[in-house]
């Protein structure tokens, strides 16, 4: 954000992903009807939405786990050249290389974690630096010690994903994403298959990596996570942005009918 | 009961059992090496692809091993290029590599299968998750799918190798002197029926044993990500301690 201030020329550059219209439809049905999101360096973006609005469906265009029908991606000023599938519909990615390098600073943490289960915690975090990025193994090592002390799983660092309750699961698999260095993360409902109790320990991992400046796409159900930690909160409704801003102002003074029936339904 | 021409023909046991170990020890691994691919090829979605590799395992699971081993020795045997061939290179007259062809094709077949179930049964999650943070195709067979397969094919997989070891035997009806080949020489010399194949059948039980033993440390090894956590913990003293 400091640096947007800095001139015209440095706000295209620090714009870590810009999406550009993204349609996507499953058969008949149009999920995605035209979104567009940009985020900035530093950007904490909360995506909220009922289920069915198109938020999960979004973020993973994002990488294309998912084919966008239509619309344009553009990572750390990198835009990703698209062309149509020649099995199936949608657009896919035309040069594989391409592809693999801009899924590489997207890192994706989901909602089922889906760590590797035949891999310990250390050996998970270092799996893509490794064999993506091609670090060498001795520094990859190094540098999963420090986030793993960081998400305060260093001690497991040797447990088999099956060995950890659901919200050390999920502080693995940020580290995993961490370790990767990536442009943007990509929170696809983090916390929506723990127990109530656990959500607290992965929530403030990522409010620690917030306020450490990490660029995040953050899709939750969390309201209250949405209000302190993001610096803009984004509601979708249809397939369609609904409300899109600062969460002071969105929350306190929404301008949105849906929005507002959706924060009731949340806040009673 | 008279154990003594097993006593006294026992390099002949010997030979037979190093005969069963080469043998079935051959067509495993070679078999091996052609159903981690032929595997990959067969959960393709495109029936050019894995059509073919359908229809060689469908054939090699459907008949009987006797009759692939038949239809390789006597078939191959028939047909004046394999005659002509064999003129020319003496190892072709020996029965050995035709049981050796039969017993891969076979053990190929079914361990395609095995290690296809296992592809199939891989977390879709854990693959997603490969390919978000940027890994190839071929990356994520190396590195996620297959290690993840070869651990939840074991359990089969130790089966099929134990089915091999007694399938073999029939390699002694092509002339192959292996382990059942040594107990039917000592019979028809000495007459011995009960002793001759006791004696083949105590050394395929210890063959047995030392596989299923193998596959135990194995099955430790790879499936500690499976084990319940306080025995993990557990062992893993044992071995510090060691």
């Amino acid at each position: 954000m400091a640096l947007a201030e800095t001139g015209t020329a440095t706000v295209a550059a620090a714009a870590a992903l810009v999406a550009e219209d993204i349609h996507k439809s499953f058969g008949e049905l149009e999920v995605l009807k035209g979104v567009s999101l940009t985020a900035r360096e530093g950007d904490v973006i909360a995506m909220l939405g009922s289920s069915g609005s198109g938020k999960s469906t979004f973020l993973r265009c994002m990488n294309l786990l998912e084919r966008p029908n239509a619309g344009r991606i553009t990572v750390a000023g990198e835009t990703l050249r698209l062309r149509p599938a020649k099995q199936g519909d949608g657009l896919e990615a035309e040069d594989a290389e391409q592809i693999r390098r801009i899924r590489a600073r997207l890192a994706m943490v989901f909602q089922n974690f889906n760590l590797w289960s035949h891999m310990t915690v250390l050996q998970n975090v270092i799996e893509a630096p490794v064999h993506v990025l091609r670090r060498p193994k001795a520094e990859a090592v190094e540098y999963a010690g420090e986030i793993l002390r960081k998400v305060g799983l260093y001690d497991r660092r040797d447990s088999y994903p099956a060995h950890l309750s659901g919200g050390q699961q999920q502080r693995v698999a940020i580290a995993r994403a961490l370790a990767m260095d990536p442009a943007v993360m990509l929170f696809d409902e983090p916390t929506s298959a723990l127990d109530p109790e656990l959500v607290g320990e992965v929530l403030r991992v990522i409010r620690g990596l917030a306020e450490e400046g990490r660029t995040m796409i953050v899709v939750t159900h969390e309201m209250g996570f949405a209000r302190e930690v993001s610096s803009e909160t984004v509601f979708l409704h249809e397939g369609r942005v609904e409300e899109q801003g600062p969460p002071q102002e969105v929350f306190s003074n929404p301008r949105s009918l849906r929005f507002r029936q959706f924060l009731e339904g949340n806040l009673k | 009961m008279d154990f003594s021409p097993i006593f006294e023909n026992y390099p002949l046991y010997l030979d037979g059992l190093v005969t069963t170990v080469k043998l079935v020890g051959m067509s495993l691994i070679i078999g091996f090496g052609l159903a981690v691919p032929l595997a990959v090829l067969r959960t393709s979605s495109n029936p050019l692809v894995n059509g073919p590799v359908w229809a060689f395992t469908y054939f090699f699971r459907g008949t009987p091993l006797l009759v692939q081993m038949f239809l390789i020795y006597y078939g191959l045997g028939q047909l004046q290029f394999m005659i002509d061939l064999s003129q020319r290179h003496d190892f072709l007259k020996d029965a050995y590599w035709y049981a050796l062809l039969a017993f891969t094709l076979n053990t190929g077949a079914y361990t395609t299968e095995i290690i296809r179930g296992a592809i199939m049964g891989t977390p879709y999650g854990e693959i997603e998750a490969a390919r978000a943070c940027g890994m190839s195709k071929l990356q994520t067979y190396r590195r996620i799918i297959l290690p993840s397969a070869f651990r939840r094919a074991l359990p089969a997989y130790s089966n099929e190798v134990i089915f091999m070891l007694h399938g073999s035997a029939i390699a002694s009806v092509i002339t192959i002197v292996d382990l059942t080949g040594a107990a039917r020489i000592v019979n028809s010399r000495y007459f011995t029926p009960y002793e001759a194949f006791i004696s083949a059948a105590v050394l395929y039980l210890c063959l047995t044993f030392l596989i299923v033993g193998g596959f135990r440390r194995l099955e430790r090894h790879w499936f500690a990500h499976l084990r319940p956590r306080e025995e993990t913990t557990g062992r893993r003293k044992v071995g510090q301690a060691a």
